[in-house]
């Protein structure tokens, strides 16, 4: 355990989708007393076995709906897994959306120190980085306008520059690349390059040159609900040629 | 609790409480002005028919009106903003892993932020009305209002889960509270209530408290103290059976937003 951040043991996990019309109130039990709801069982994760080591840039691959962000969900701990078991040893900050908390009526400023201190900064960390925050996000003069009044591609700046500054050992990133223009996925790659080798990362992307190029070991989770780990290149080859 | 817990739940706090009036014109002044017209409202009905009300001259009516309006309306906020307090920050609970229970005392405290404005145009009335208040009264009204405040905070572990499940508790809670607010002799003397029924008001927690306050207030009396100090030993063991049940469930209930 010792050079391992997380450990994921058999991990199962299955979603009950109700059939009909399934809403959480009494109403629908009141009308149809003897009828009883529906579901149908979505597997999203069936006895998936990895560990990532202390360093080690691990990216997840695969097709919509294999359960890729319920599986960083589950090592997140924001959700439980039906079985099996999940071991994290250092602390970590889950990225499954940039800004997490961003309210649009609070000024610039104000959203710094709210999604910074919900991504486990302190205030007092916060006061120390603010104006880097705001000089690296090329937002100095906005500090003080509504967010409501930001362009997305200026909330998104915001939300990286705080981001970078998150203190943790391991990094769970969902799709982040997806949301920005060229310039700030070159920002995205060059933390990536900063930062690779330091922290322990749990990736998922679409952008398969991404994960080819910075992974050290890949998860391809096939529709079929088996998966398969090995180097970047057989395995993003492997990939591609079969979609 | 590290520092970025507490930090974290300031912020929360800053942020209810901007939202919450933000866009209005008199903005947080509605903390104020709301009890005070509901206070309005009621003493001018039930005073103008006659000099007094029951056995109370008008100016002891209004100390009693007001602190029972006082003390249901933060049993009321608590109740309502605990159970909800889940729901409210669901966006924010299935994309990170923060420390959940400061979701629920930020509600809380919130809640408690509007009652100690709430006293403080008590205080004011209570001055304009030349009442003499004692340090032990004072003192005795805040014991309260922490036992209040713990028991609605353990209450809270509950009702912000089941929530998540059946959406339907809004609404029941909505009538159960309408009933507090009749059998909690908020806005009448209890001798208003016949014989037979005073139980009702003998017996809810709400009720009594909300005569001790009067009590502490009106007479500088502490009355009922076995009853408070009892119900703050209770209020402290549901805070801890439910932060129990809190922590057990909150992962699972995830998936159901």
């Amino acid at each position: 355990m010792k050079d391992i951040s997380i450990s994921v043991r058999n991990v199962s996990k299955d979603f009950k989708v109700p059939v009909k019309g399934h809403s959480n109130t009494l109403q629908e039990r009141f009308l149809n007393p003897f009828q009883k709801t529906q579901y149908r069982e979505f597997v999203a994760l069936k006895d998936l076995s990895f560990d990532i080591k202390k360093g080690e840039f691990f990216s997840v691959i695969g097709p919509n709906g294999v359960g890729k962000s319920t599986l960083l969900k589950i090592v997140s701990g924001i959700y439980l897994p039906d079985k099996g078991e999940i071991d994290v040893d250092g602390m970590l900050v889950p990225f499954l959306e940039l800004g997490v908390g961003f309210n649009p009526d609070l000024t610039a400023r104000e959203n710094v120190y709210l999604n910074g201190t919900i991504l486990g900064l302190t205030k007092r960390e916060l006061d120390e980085y603010i104006d880097e925050i705001f000089r690296f996000a090329e937002l100095t003069d906005f500090a003080d306008m509504s967010i409501k009044n930001f362009s997305s591609g200026m909330a998104v700046r915001l939300a990286f520059s705080i981001a970078i500054k998150v203190k943790s050992d391991i990094l769970v990133l969902d799709e982040v690349l997806a949301v920005g223009d060229a310039e700030f996925q070159k920002k995205c790659y060059d933390y990536f390059d900063r930062i690779k080798g330091k922290k322990s990362i749990l990736y998922v992307s679409h952008a398969l040159a991404s994960v080819e190029k910075y992974s050290d070991r890949v998860l391809w989770l096939k529709e079929d609900r088996t998966y398969e780990i090995g180097d970047p290149k057989t395995i993003v080859n492997k990939y591609q040629n079969a979609v | 609790m590290n520092r970025n817990d507490i930090d974290l739940y300031k912020q929360f706090v800053k942020t209810i409480f901007k939202m919450r009036y933000k866009g209005s014109l008199l903005g947080f002044f509605w903390v104020l002005l709301k009890p005070f017209f509901m206070f309005l409202i009621l003493f001018f009905i039930f005073s103008s028919t006659a000099g007094q009300v029951g056995n109370l001259t008008s100016k002891q009516y209004a100390v009693y009106l007001l602190s029972g309006l006082i003390i249901y309306t933060f049993f009321n906020e608590g109740i309502i903003w605990g159970m909800n307090s889940i729901m409210e920050r669901a966006g924010l609970i299935v994309k990170i892993n923060f420390k959940r229970e400061i979701v629920v005392i930020s509600a809380l405290t919130m809640a408690l932020i509007n009652f100690c404005i709430n006293l403080l145009i008590i205080a004011v009335i209570g001055l304009v009305l030349n009442l003499s208040f004692s340090l032990v009264g004072v003192s005795y009204i805040f014991l309260i209002c922490l036992t209040m405040f713990l028991g609605m905070y353990g209450i809270a572990f509950f009702t912000s889960i089941w929530m998540v499940y059946v959406r339907d508790l809004a609404h029941i809670m909505e009538l159960v509270l309408q009933l507090m607010f009749y059998a909690s002799a908020v806005f009448f003397p209890i001798e208003f209530i016949p014989e037979q029924y005073r139980f009702i008001v003998k017996f809810n927690p709400i009720a009594i408290f909300i005569q001790s306050v009067r009590e502490a207030l009106i007479n500088q009396n502490i009355t009922n103290l076995n009853f408070v100090l009892g119900s703050l030993a209770v209020s402290l063991l549901l805070v801890l059976i439910g932060s129990f049940y809190f922590k057990k469930n909150i992962l699972k209930v995830a998936e159901h937003f």
